[in-house]
């Protein structure tokens, strides 16, 4: 069985956002909602600044908070490490809001289904077809696009990448692309010092 | 740059702390009713009113329960919250509360009908369950707020000990602010109790002061930038300092004592408040890229 991880390369993302509109078109995601985020940072003083480009998402932890506090049994792993939501029996408490060190929870709030993309009061046929996936009021993230991984595709983030700064692969594979890039180029992931093992890693 | 000059950055594209927006009023106000109600409870059983067990359970039942239920996402499915009490805190406080309204209901009607004598076997153990149950839901709160590595300045052992004192503080200064005679017996404890809140107070803000760079933020939020003037004046000027000024000079007379309860459920209710408000998400590079 694979263990699905990621790698960012740091030196390839230039910021260009494209990642997160692929996220939000794959995952039908209401106004304000974000699977993935390309955070930016200037460092430096004139004239030596540089500015770095840090994309952000679930990083699916081996030892995730979420799945621990989560009083409903809604979020759980499975078995190719994939750490999930399940709409179906997530009561929207907020639990794995709070325990996630990343902030990587979205909270889909009722309204915006209701009011849609333009706050009409209709949806859009996009809307439509998109939003039966989840429960309004429950608390989600990115799950690594399962369907598509489930179909021997990469996530829609990885695949819309045009620097391929966003490497997506097995970890336990050793000649995986992420596994190598982790091995050959220092791969760290984000906060380690929260010991909550993610496997998402980044390289610069 | 240092991860310590990062800013607050709200819920933009950029890298620094961000506000943890999940848990908000509603869930200060649930948190509050809920542990008030079972302090209340809890000292009531322990000086024998059953007036003051069954305002507590009411206020526990009713208020803690209306705004958990205005603060889920999906309120008709909160009776699952209880699957899980093997590792959520969550389930394990849901638990309490069943067993706080059980038992304490019970507790309550025989109280009150005298269907059983007060000193049978069953009301005893029927009184043990009760409290224990009120000691659940007094500090599972806390203790689901301390597992959270995620907002450091939670993290801390002292939040299901704040937890703990402030629910009884609130549930004697109820009573003594309903009950004037019980002045007596209650005034030395209620002084005590202020001071555990200070030095708890103390001991958490010391305590975020030298820890992690999340801890420090919210720190410098409650005491030194956006929240400070909440936090000083309210929860240790009106919450602290003057119910033990109050209750020390002159807590028999009742309008004092109605003041220096005022006092206090001020100052807990807006700590209640603040320790959700100041709670930051570290940045989420912890190294220099």
């Amino acid at each position: 069985m694979a263990r699905y991880g990621m790698v960012f390369d740091l030196k390839r993302c230039i910021g260009c956002n494209a990642c997160v509109v692929a996220c939000k078109q794959e995952n039908a995601l209401p106004e304000g909602v974000f699977f993935t985020r390309t955070l930016s940072e200037e460092y430096g003083v004139y004239p030596a600044v540089n500015r770095v480009y840090i994309p952000t998402l679930c990083n699916h932890c081996e030892d995730a908070p979420c799945e621990k506090v989560c009083p409903s049994g809604a979020t759980y792993t499975r078995p190719d490490g994939i750490v999930m939501v399940n709409p179906e029996t997530c009561i929207g408490c907020g639990s794995c809001a709070v325990a996630c060190p990343y902030d990587q929870r979205s909270e889909m709030k009722a309204e915006s289904f209701k009011d849609g993309l333009f706050g009409t009061g209709e949806l859009t046929p996009f809307e439509q077809q998109g939003y039966p996936r989840y429960t309004p009021g429950m608390v989600t993230k990115c799950d690594f696009c399962s369907g598509r991984v489930d179909a021997g595709l990469d996530p829609a983030c990885v695949v819309t990448c045009p620097t391929e700064a966003r490497i997506f692969g097995d970890l336990d594979d050793p000649e995986s692309k992420p596994s190598q890039l982790i091995r050959e180029r220092n791969g760290r992931p984000p906060l380690p010092e929260k010991n909550t093992r993610p496997k998402v890693y980044y390289i610069d | 740059m240092a991860i310590n000059d990062l800013p607050i950055v709200g819920d933009s594209f950029a890298l620094g702390y961000r506000f943890q927006r999940y848990w908000d009023t509603p869930m200060a106000n649930a948190f509050f009713f809920g542990e008030l109600g079972a302090g209340l409870f809890f000292v009531s059983l322990l000086l024998g009113s059953a007036q003051g067990m069954l305002a507590g359970l009411l206020i526990t039942g009713l208020l803690k329960t209306y705004f958990h239920l205005s603060h889920m996402g999906v309120p008709k499915r909160s009776w699952r919250a209880i699957m899980r009490p093997d590792r959520s805190w969550v389930s394990r406080g849901l638990l309490g509360i069943v067993g706080l309204m059980g038992f304490g209901g019970a507790t309550v009607l025989i109280a009150w009908t005298g269907i059983l004598a007060p000193d049978s076997l069953l009301v005893l153990l029927l009184k043990l369950a009760a409290g224990a149950a009120a000691l659940v839901v007094m500090t599972y709160q806390g203790l689901a707020m301390s597992h959270s590595t995620a907002i450091a300045f939670w993290n801390t052992g002292l939040m299901p000990v704040a937890s703990l004192a402030y629910a009884m503080t609130g549930g004697v200064m109820l009573l003594l602010a309903a009950v004037p005679e019980s002045a007596q017996s209650l005034l030395p404890v209620a002084l005590l109790l202020h001071l555990c809140i200070a030095a708890i107070l103390l001991s958490m803000l010391h305590a975020a002061r030298h820890g992690s760079p999340g801890a420090r933020k919210s720190a410098e939020l409650l005491t030194r930038t956006t929240y400070a003037k909440w936090f000083l004046v309210l929860v240790c000027g009106a919450g602290v300092l003057l119910p033990v000024l109050l209750l020390w000079l002159a807590g028999s007379v009742p309008t004092v004592a109605l003041t220096a309860a005022a006092g206090t459920l001020a100052g807990y209710y807006t700590f209640r408040l603040l320790v959700f408000k100041a709670g930051v998400y570290e940045p989420i590079m912890s190294f220099r890229p």
